[in-house]
């Protein structure tokens, strides 16, 4: 795994990796990548992969409203939002 | 009367008993909490509205086989208006407008939550270290960690605070933490309780359960907390047994299994030793011992390191400080919102996962690693499925060895996963699993495990309480703790 | 040398469900912003999704409706990446096991008819709406629409033209609202889509390097969003250089695409099972349940109104082609026995209304029970067709009834044979020289007598009646 990589899958995860922690983390995932890379060794030909533990179909919902307004509740826990909206730094598309 | 180290069923007793009442409970919890703050157990306190409660308690008898008890909550279940952090600085000022379904279903039962217990940041880690509030100490040695991720639950009861406490488990985080301080701890199987209001880490292996002294408290606790949610679809619907009812039944016959690949020769003496003495005594109580073969069992550990960062760095995403906990000061611009909110609000070891599943399951790594682990998953499910048509339970320590210094395991993060190498099967299968006090090394607690097969939890809590009324491991009590 | 164009198209419908995909958050248009969110639209710490059964089964009936596969076992995924408008920063979709495998549509363009196989069509939310413009320096998130269930409808590349692309945009969109499953409002974003464009040379058997335009949100942008496209990228090719794969955005306003290059390029959406949600499994009886209930499409309609309603199949079509014309015919048809009427009235003077007013029948002020009275009126005789226009427009303007409207403005139909003779008399006499003209061959002033009773009695004599009276007293 190279510093590449790191910066890219950095930027997927919106994380930065600043300064002296950078080579460390590097390195850490270079390890654990290496320590994971033990399941090569099983062959895993017409495995279906296991999702969940729970080898059962969903239960679903049937088509109704339930919610009420709780704009107030959810906007005033906003780190910045206004009396109608969320708000975040103007986004250019 | 003191009240700290009681049970749940000595602390009933003495309510109805009116030995003690409500409010005199509450309040001598409340003491015992302060007098352990050094633990650094709770985040967070909930002293007026427990008084509250305890209150009404004295002066209209309660309903609810819990009633009046108090119970610290891990810091990972939502309650509502009350804060909820999570172990990190993302979520220091989170307020949720709503609670778990766990949490509801203890309080409806008349549980009092006392507190938001200390725990690694987003339940990752497994010595409390990970904490952005800061180490939690183990009653039983001031440098020592509680073990995690639940570690300021397993404090709190260790110490005599309060006689139950919530936890979570992904991949030992209930059982570890239960080892390393001396009491009782059950996962239950994935599904018997709803994750409604749980701060997902790893969706499919998270699963809340209770932590207590004693096996029969743990069953008391799961009568409460399971339910069948319409809220969460991979809640069971099933019938919910009474989880006392067989208690008592004698063990003759029980056939337990061990595993043939645990290779406990690279534990420590003492571990093994102890381990050999719990094997003689079910033996001693009728059981029987199989030796049975889990072939893929060694691959549980690289896994688990594939699919829960994958789960949790998808999980996490929502913390962007956007629509609730915090945000950066100032952002230039939305790029700058994201990078900066995040890197200052999770702390190393949460991102490290988020970075490794973010890399497992990007394009062209995929199927090496995310697919791979998943078919692994299958295999390590297999094999404990064919392992229990032989056996009843299936049992091994918890942990490789007692409680260790905090710092001790340097920063090599596959050392401190490696601490899990017992109990991370059982979260990859779905099994319940459980770890009971079963002896003392250098005067430190250790657990030992048992896994049960899929919703056989009965089974599980009657081996583990036919073990504590023959023996007093669990009655141990630290002298770290203060009365 | 010639360029051949190659176009797919992903339709996102808006599927008109009362709740969302994943949540009982409503997901009616138009509210207060973020007033239509629940915990789990948030995406709240410890909130769980559960899918909702409606959203299925209207997914499932345009399955049917398009002969697809359907897999009674489908699965969700998660689509991770980063927006203010999407709470969870992953979409939930469904990538690896879509509820609706491969089908196919028929379109017609100038005449002739295509079939457009169909790839897929998935479910998945819908994200919430983010406004730019509203406020200074920051951008506004309202997560109302987020959950929104939408059907993702994934076209083979088997479109060549841009009038093509229109008509199977048409041609889903009629499909979707016969089937009840999406109102097909345009202006309300019920329905957009993404159409994927690459030019090659006609002889190349390998597709050219395509660019996805997002976002298109009516018929007439998306033709001219590809016509745009593909004379770029031809432009390109012949100046030797090379179509960049990526997305693009159409300028309505300068009629054109330009690229959304920014850090999105280095996009890996790391698609994975959503472990949240369990396989949703759709027995046979369900399935069969459906079936049996789908909704009449345009071409059973078509032929049920020849043969049933003895309708001339230009007629019909025209009726059956739109869901509430349709609706409008069958209505009124229901309380009056005149069919032919009803559908003469309906492609004629309603249509030359709806035309003029550039609205859909739905937002016009007349009902299907007006309507039927109207007719009604015209074959009991009470009114003329002509006086029937002019209510027709009144109920146009002002939604009245139409018993009110004759009845207030005196528009009953002479029926008094002995009325008309008397003033029909009245203007034979009064008109001598124009009726020497009339016997001596000059047919054509037959039209003059008509109308000289027509205007004497305001245009309420019954128009038959006049023709018989006039021929009878002239002859």
């Amino acid at each position: 795994m190279d510093k590449k990589t790191v910066s890219t899958i950095a930027y997927l995860s919106r994380l930065s990796l600043y300064g002296e922690n950078e080579d460390k983390i590097t390195k850490d995932l270079e390890n654990i990548i290496k320590f994971v890379d033990q399941l090569d060794q099983v062959d895993t030909e017409n495995i279906e992969p296991l999702a969940s533990p729970l080898e059962k179909t969903a239960k679903t919902r049937t088509d109704n409203i339930t919610a009420k307004n709780r704009k107030e509740v959810f906007l005033e826990r906003s780190p910045k939002s206004n009396d109608d909206y969320f708000l975040v730094p103007r986004v250019v598309e | 009367m003191s009240v700290q180290y009681k049970s749940i069923k000595e602390l009933k007793n003495m309510l109805n008993n009116r030995d003690i009442s409500h409010t005199e409970l509450i309040q001598e919890t409340f003491l015992n909490i302060k007098n352990n703050s050094k633990l650094n157990a709770f985040i967070t306190l909930n002293e007026e509205e427990s008084l509250k409660k305890a209150n009404n308690l004295d002066n209209i008898a309660g309903s609810g086989s819990l009633a009046g008890i108090p119970i610290a909550q891990k810091d990972l279940f939502c309650t509502k208006d009350l804060k909820t952090t999570c172990g990190s600085n993302m979520l220091s000022n989170f307020i949720p407008p709503y609670s778990a379904t766990v949490i509801k279903n203890l309080e409806n039962a008349g549980c009092i939550s006392v507190g938001k217990t200390n725990m690694d940041e987003f339940a990752m880690g497994s010595s409390n270290e990970t904490s952005f509030y800061g180490n939690v100490q183990n009653p039983w040695g001031e440098n020592l960690v509680p073990g995690g991720s639940s570690g300021g639950s397993a404090a709190a009861v260790a110490a005599g605070i309060v006689p139950a406490a919530s936890g979570t488990d992904t991949g030992g985080s209930i059982r570890q933490p239960a080892s390393l301080c001396g009491i009782s701890g059950l996962k239950p199987t994935y599904g018997r309780i709803s994750r409604w209001g749980m701060i997902a880490f790893a969706s499919s292996l998270d699963q809340a359960g209770p932590m207590a002294r004693t096996a029969e408290d743990c069953a008391l606790l799961l009568n409460e907390m399971c339910s069948h949610d319409e809220k969460d679809t991979t809640s069971i619907d099933e019938a919910i047994p009474d989880f006392t009812e067989n208690l008592n039944s004698s063990i003759q016959g029980l056939k337990i299994g061990l595993v043939k690949e645990f290779d406990l020769s690279k534990l420590d003496n003492d571990v093994v030793q102890i381990f050999e003495e719990s094997k003689k005594h079910y033996e001693s109580l009728g059981a029987e011992f199989i030796e049975i073969s889990l072939p893929n069992i060694s691959l549980s550990v690289p896994t688990y390191y594939v699919v829960a960062p994958a789960e949790c760095s998808s999980n996490l995403s929502r913390f962007d400080g956007v629509k609730f906990g915090k945000r950066c000061d100032n952002p230039k611009d939305l790029e700058e919102l994201y990078i900066k909110t995040r890197s200052e609000g999770f702390g190393d070891e949460v991102k490290r996962r988020i970075l490794i599943g973010s890399y497992v399951l990007s394009a062209g790594f995929y199927d090496a690693y995310y697919k791979k682990a998943q078919q692994v998953r299958r295999l390590i499910k297999n094999d404990f499925d064919s392992a229990f048509k032989n056996v009843d339970i299936i049992m091994s320590p918890t942990t490789r060895g007692a409680a260790f210094e905090a710092g001790s395991k340097g920063d090599d993060p596959i050392q401190m996963y490696l601490e899990d190498l017992f109990t991370i099967p059982a979260n990859l299968a779905g099994l319940p699993a459980m770890s009971i006090p079963n002896g003392m090394v250098d005067n430190k607690p250790i657990g030992l495990q048992l896994i049960g097969n899929f919703l056989d939890e009965s089974r599980l809590l009657q081996a583990a309480h036919n073990f504590q009324i023959s023996t007093d491991w669990h009655l141990k009590t630290p002298s770290g703790s203060k009365s | 040398m010639s360029w051949e164009t190659v176009i797919g198209l992903e339709i996102h419908v808006q599927l008109s469900t009362d709740s969302k995909l994943f949540s009982g958050g409503s997901t009616s248009f138009g509210a207060e912003p973020n007033t239509h969110v629940d915990l789990i639209d948030l995406g709240l710490p410890g909130v769980l999704p559960v899918a909702n059964r409606g959203a299925f089964h209207k997914a499932i009936r345009f399955g049917l409706a398009t002969n697809a596969e359907i897999n009674q076992t489908s699965t969700f995924d998660r689509k991770n990446y980063f927006y203010p408008d999407l709470p969870k920063g992953y979409q939930i979709t469904q990538m690896a096991l879509p509820i609706v495998g491969k089908g196919s549509i028929s379109i017609e363009v100038d005449g002739e008819e295509k079939i457009i196989n169909i790839t897929r069509a998935h479910l998945e939310e819908d994200a919430g709406k983010s406004i730019h413009d509203l406020f200074d320096g920051e951008t506004g998130v309202d997560l109302n629409r987020a959950g929104t269930p939408l059907l993702e409808i994934v076209s083979e590349p088997e479109i060549s033209n841009a009038k093509e692309a229109v008509a199977y945009f048409k041609a889903i969109r009629q499909i979707v609202t016969f089937l009840d499953i999406c109102d097909g409002n345009m202006a309300q974003g019920s329905m957009r889509c993404d159409v994927n464009v690459s030019v090659k040379k006609s002889d190349d058997t390998e597709l050219g390097t395509r660019a996805e335009i997002k976002n298109i949100n009516s018929f007439k942008f998306i033709e001219k969003a590809i016509n745009f496209e593909i004379d770029r990228q031809i432009r390109i090719l012949e100046s030797g250089d090379s179509v960049v794969q990526e997305t693009r955005l159409y300028d309505s306003v300068k009629n054109e695409t330009r690229s959304m290059r920014s850090k999105e390029e280095a996009n890996d959406y790391r698609y994975f099972p959503c472990p949240d949600l369990l396989p949703v499994v759709i027995s046979d009886n369900e399935l069969k349940e459906i079936k049996d209930n789908l909704p009449e499409l345009p071409d059973e309609k078509e032929r049920r109104y020849v043969e049933e309603s003895n309708l001339d199949s230009s007629e019909a079509k025209i009726i059956a082609s739109s869901k509430t014309m349709a609706n409008m015919f069958e209505g009124a048809c229901a309380k009056t026995n005149d069919s032919k009427l009803v559908a003469n009235w309906l492609v004629g003077d309603i249509s030359a209304l709806l035309n003029k007013d550039n609205i859909d029948l739905q937002e016009s002020k007349l009902t299907a029970d007006n309507f039927a009275l109207l007719i009604e009126r015209i074959s009991d005789k009470t009114i003329s067709g002509k006086i029937a226009k002019s209510v027709l427009e009144e109920i146009w303007e002002t939604g009245n009834n139409v018993d009110a409207i004759i009845e207030s403005k005196g528009l009953v139909q002479i029926q008094d044979e002995s009325l008309l003779e008397k003033i029909a008399q009245t203007i034979i006499d009064n008109n001598p020289s124009q009726v020497e003209a009339f016997k001596g061959g000059k047919d054509k002033l037959f039209g003059f007598f008509v109308g000289q009773v027509m205007k004497e009695t305001q245009g309420k004599a019954n128009p038959q009646s006049v023709n018989e009276i006039l021929k009878r007293l002239l002859s």
